[in-house]
């Protein structure tokens, strides 16, 4: 598993960026977490952009909606190459993805009635409840729980739950609010 | 218009995908359960999803419109996810701090946002089989992801395979012994 070699001139292009976020976006499996720190790594390696910079950058992009990988990978791209940059990071990173779900899904319409496909994804689909159990486990743990928090956690929670149909308005408000009430109680 | 309907629902959960893919999960469920998948189909199109490259909510929107149009509605369904996120990056590019924000405050908020997503997500993924290889699968995968630093990716796999090779066996097994549901 190599990288695009960049030798020669050394300096970011779009067209470089372009090589190498899809080229870690086509080999790398299992979410954000796990292809920024790989990212930031290649990045540093070429010498574009030091660790701390880049995880400046990466806490930032956390504040936007989407995913990490791909906020992370077009402020980054910004950064580096401007607007063709960011255009070259946004298509390295939805590109492999959307060609291998593609070919996934035309599989799926040849193979997936087989009975050992069905037994096979059973078995994938049932894991997730857990992997969703271990996320809030990991996420619940690592926070500092102050007695307001607990009251919005349970309320948001709540209404999540009881109103399926009106998850935006209700994040949206909740997410406002809680900005707001965090500036009044920390007078 | 499916494919008017399939971009619009996308849309919206690029509005509010904040905190990693796996607090997303419940919202996608509730706009594409059961009307363009079914509830055992949804637990294996995010099975697939966590387990190809790419995040999940563009993964489950390529899917989805693949299944419901084609490849042209898999095209827009996918941009759509991301059309909010692009928006506001460049929005905050032209207006380049202008805007004050809190960022202590917001991180908060988020934080307590997206994990009110993830309890949800759990709520509405909770088992509803009570078929006891499943359930094992799901208290393991707790275990794995909450008390280890192995890969969940290994978990979705290795369990697909045990089921896929095992299954019957160990269920006949089960049955045998007098453990079944």
């Amino acid at each position: 598993m190599k990288e695009p070699v960049t030798n020669g001139e050394s300096r970011p292009t779009p067209w470089k960026l372009f090589l190498i976020f899809s080229w870690i976006n086509t080999v790398t499996l299992g979410g954000g977490y796990v292809i920024v720190p790989i990212i930031g790594n290649s990045l540093e390696k070429r010498g574009w952009m030091a660790e701390d910079a880049f995880y400046d950058i990466f806490a930032q992009a956390q504040a936007y909606p989407g995913p990490t990988a791909l906020t992370t990978s077009m402020l980054v791209a910004i950064k580096l190459c401007g607007f063709w940059g960011a255009v070259a990071a946004f298509f390295g990173v939805i590109l492999p993805p959307f060609v291998v779900i593609i070919l996934v899904s035309k599989l799926m319409t040849t193979y997936g009635s087989l009975p050992v496909v069905k037994r096979f994804l059973d078995g994938a689909g049932a894991v997730v409840p857990g992997i969703v159990a271990a996320m809030v486990w990991k996420n619940t743990s690592r926070r500092k729980w102050i007695g307001p928090r607990i009251v919005e956690l349970i309320l948001l929670t709540l209404l999540l739950i009881l109103f399926p149909k009106l998850s935006l308005p209700i994040l949206l408000g909740g997410i406002f609010t809680m900005y707001v009430l965090e500036g009044l109680w920390k007078r | 218009m499916e494919t008017v309907a399939v971009v619009w629902a996308f849309f919206k959960i690029g509005v509010i995908s904040f905190g990693g893919g796996w607090s997303v999960v419940g919202i996608i469920k509730n706009a594409v359960v059961p009307h363009w998948v079914d509830e055992a189909g949804f637990r294996s199109l995010i099975a697939i999803a966590q387990s190809t490259p790419g995040p999940i909510a563009l993964n489950a929107a390529t899917m989805v419109g693949w299944y419901h149009g084609g490849f042209l509605t898999a095209v827009l369904a996918t941009l759509s996810v991301v059309t909010f996120p692009v928006l506001m990056i460049a929005l905050t590019i032209l207006l380049a701090n202008k805007v004050a924000i809190n960022k202590d405050h917001s991180d908060e908020a988020l934080r307590t946002g997206s994990l009110a997503m993830m309890l949800m997500t759990l709520w509405v993924l909770r088992p509803t089989s009570m078929d006891p290889l499943l359930l094992f699968f799901a208290l393991g995968t707790f275990y794995i992801g909450a008390f280890t630093k192995i890969n969940s990716l290994w978990a979705i796999l290795g369990a697909g395979a045990i089921n896929a090779a095992l299954g019957p066996a160990i269920r006949g097994f089960l049955k045998a012994i007098g453990l079944q549901l």
